[in-house]
């Protein structure tokens, strides 16, 4: 566990886990001797929202602190959709890129290549769905909610859409996105025939590992932080509309 | 992944409050709404759905109407009470004492969802059955839905249908992602899927 008062280079030489948060909090290495706290300061981020994320990442029996509610579900927002892009644009077509290189020099046959790079596509597409509907439909409908709850008066319509309309829905059938990456995995440690190379192979499994943690880490973040804030909102507000 | 729903229906906040914080530290619980007296209850439950509701022994007095049309509600049911044990009614699934420390009533609510894993939530929801595991070997194979209907003397329909019950219980939509699952399962072997011949 990593504390406000504990110095952030200290922190994250002890916990290299923590390293792909900072891109996505765009925050630079070079911390001296500045604590978690004022690091976070320094680069306009929400300490309380940081260290409930660090200490996600690094617990995997993870449970949110007992009041989330010092942080607002903007920052929330913000932090997911530079999740997402990192996905994206830095760690799928990573892998893609290995995964092609290590079929282009193996000795499988055109059926078996074709198999592992189909998936891949297909893994690809699903990929870009999933966060398709999260960005253009889940996160605007968080980012009008926390806006209305702040208003005296929400919008009617608003407040009429909520007696249809709920995370809940949202939460029940929200897919697993590292399933089939797990799955290929396997596939590769235990069915296909071995590859030539040899540190490109484990240099793909390891990505493949590191990636499935952080998708399991980010599913955590969205179930357990942002959708009981979110559903907590909701009722708020559904209060508000029924008291009005 | 589906997770156990929770209506909390009380009039303290502090014990409200004091529960939501148990559960959240339970993996696979969610708490949907919470309530402080009868009538928002009996309102929402004449909409809605809820897998457990949690509720204090004065509103479950309130809302006894609700429980005598609806008995299925009382298996669903975990009474927050101060009545001794012996005292506290035998229809409900399980009753909570405010004076007990949050590992007792973690172990009640754990107890009672493994409890119902183990009798069908669990199966129905990862594993698959034989006919389905029949379904996705074929798709593996590279069979169309209508080429499966034809062998299985199955309607197109019913294939379609089987394929999406296949994709909730996995999580995996698309064709090649199944001919993964079922190679890794042992649903079907590498050689099957890579040497057949094209058609």
């Amino acid at each position: 566990m990593i504390s406000k008062e504990m110095s952030m280079g200290r922190a994250v030489l002890e916990h290299h886990q923590l390293l792909p948060l900072f891109a996505r909090f765009n925050i630079r290495m070079g911390f001296g001797e500045m604590s978690v706290e004022e690091v976070c300061q320094a680069h306009d981020v929400n300490a309380d929202f940081f260290m409930e994320i660090a200490n996600a990442y690094l617990d995997d029996d993870y449970a949110p602190h007992e009041d989330l509610s010092h942080f607002s579900l903007g920052a929330v927002v913000e932090y997911l959709t530079a999740t997402h892009s990192y996905y994206l644009n830095v760690a799928l077509p990573r892998i893609e890129s290995q995964i092609h290189q290590l079929l282009d020099h193996s000795d499988l046959s055109e059926k078996e290549k074709q198999l592992v790079s189909g998936f891949f596509n297909d893994y690809k597409k699903d990929f870009l769905t999933h966060i398709s509907r999260e960005e253009q439909e889940i996160l605007p409908y968080i980012l009008e909610l926390e806006m209305q709850s702040l208003k005296i008066r929400p919008d009617q319509n608003f407040l009429d859409r909520l007696t249809t309309y709920s995370i809940r829905e949202f939460a029940q059938e929200h897919d697993r996105l590292e399933t089939s990456l797990k799955n290929l995995s396997k596939l590769i440690v235990k069915f296909l025939p071995p590859f030539q190379d040899q540190e490109l192979c484990i240099r793909v499994l390891r990505d493949l590992a590191e990636l499935v943690k952080d998708l399991v880490d980010h599913a955590d973040m969205e179930d357990k932080v942002l959708i009981p804030q979110v559903v907590e909102l909701e009722n708020q507000l559904i209060q508000k509309g029924t008291d009005s | 992944m589906n997770r156990a729903g929770f209506i909390l229906a009380m009039e303290s906040y502090l014990l409200r409050k004091g529960l939501v914080t148990v559960l959240n530290h339970i993996p696979g619980t969610m708490v949907l709404r919470e309530f402080n007296e009868a009538a928002q209850l009996i309102e929402f439950l004449r909409k809605e759905h809820t897998d457990y509701l949690m509720v204090s022994q004065s509103i479950f007095e309130n809302v006894a109407g609700l429980f005598i049309s609806e008995p299925v509600l009382l298996d669903k049911t975990i009474l927050v009470t101060d009545l001794p044990p012996e005292r506290v009614s035998g229809n409900v699934q399980a009753s909570i004492h405010p004076g007990e420390g949050k590992e007792v009533i973690t172990g009640k609510i754990m107890k009672i969802l493994d409890s119902k894993n183990m009798n069908s939530a669990q199966i129905s929801s990862f594993e698959l059955t034989p006919r389905e595991k029949t379904i996705v070997r074929l798709v593996s194979m590279g069979y169309t839905n209508k080429q499966i209907a034809e062998q299985l003397f199955l309607s197109t329909h019913t294939v379609i249908t089987h394929r999406k019950n296949i994709s909730n219980k996995l999580g995996i939509k698309s064709a090649s992602g199944l001919t993964i699952y079922a190679i890794v399962n042992n649903i079907i072997t590498i050689e099957e899927v890579t040497s057949k011949p094209a058609r």
